[in-house]
């Protein structure tokens, strides 16, 4: 596993301190530096465009009206996706979305994008606890400590679901399995 | 359990060793491994030049006070000279 202890450098920590004494500048570098990831983590999850937008736009407000609860110790990232994804988990909760996105992205061959939609079918059908660590570890790249402190479970549990995760997906994924 | 490569070099090559002379285990790696892979290799969603914009639209219109390190507006862009 690569190092668990999450990191941020000291100009990140200065962005925070700035944020929390209520610099306007500091939320706009933070939304350059994870408004990417967080926009793909909710994605990942809402499965369409539109709501993810509208949930990585709302994860930012909520780490603007919540800075003065920044602590400069190195949880920041687990705390904004711990945020972003609460807050999916609230619009899921609304839409009860279950299904692949309409715009889906069709860049690539046509089996590559088959492939895609297949994998991205099969990992929504998974229960939620396994979809979890899948997400935050093998597509959004997270440590274990992270998606641990993130999913506020142990890192023990976490390594067992992502191991019961990959395994379920592989299990339903099946004859795909079998013929690479 | 570490399908996605998270152990040393020296202990997955213990646990290839391992494999090598179990055929069960070997196809459970091997199949593990590839559907890691999948995952790993998914390129995911586009954050757009547009998304980017309404994220930030959204931000403002709900009361967020931000000021994204944007690049200089095109009509700040190009200094004409004064001629009198």
């Amino acid at each position: 596993m690569p190092n668990d202890a999450p990191r941020e450098s000291l100009a990140e920590k200065r962005l925070l301190k700035a944020l929390s004494e209520g610099d306007p500048n500091a939320l706009g570098q933070i939304y350059e530096i994870y408004g990417e990831r967080i926009f793909r983590f909710t994605y990942r999850f809402l499965g369409n465009r539109t709501d993810a937008e509208d949930a990585t736009a709302e994860t930012f407000l909520r780490v603007l009206r919540r800075s003065a609860e920044l602590r400069a110790d190195g949880a920041f990232k687990t705390w904004l996706f711990r945020i972003a994804r609460n807050l999916c988990i609230d619009k899921l909760r609304q839409h009860k979305l279950l299904e692949l996105p309409p715009d889906t992205p069709l860049e690539g061959s046509e089996e590559r994008t088959t492939l895609r939609v297949t994998v991205h079918a099969a990992l929504n059908q998974l229960p939620q606890e396994y979809q979890d660590p899948l997400v935050l570890c093998d597509l959004e790249d997270l440590s274990a400590q992270e998606a641990a402190n993130i999913l506020e479970i142990s890192v023990p549990a976490l390594k067992s679901r992502l191991y019961r995760g990959r395994k379920a997906l592989r299990d339903k994924l099946g004859s795909l399995m079998e013929g690479t | 359990m570490y399908a996605g490569r998270e152990l040393s070099p020296d202990l997955d090559e213990e646990l290839e060793m391992a494999a090598f002379n179990d055929a069960e285990l070997s196809h459970e790696m091997s199949t593990l491994r590839q559907t890691v892979d999948l995952l790993k290799n998914d390129p995911g969603p586009e954050f757009t030049e547009e998304s980017y914009q309404r994220v930030l639209m959204k931000i403002y219109a709900r009361g967020g006070n931000i000021e994204p390190r944007a690049a200089t507006p095109i009509h700040m862009q190009y200094q004409l000279p004064m001629q009198g």
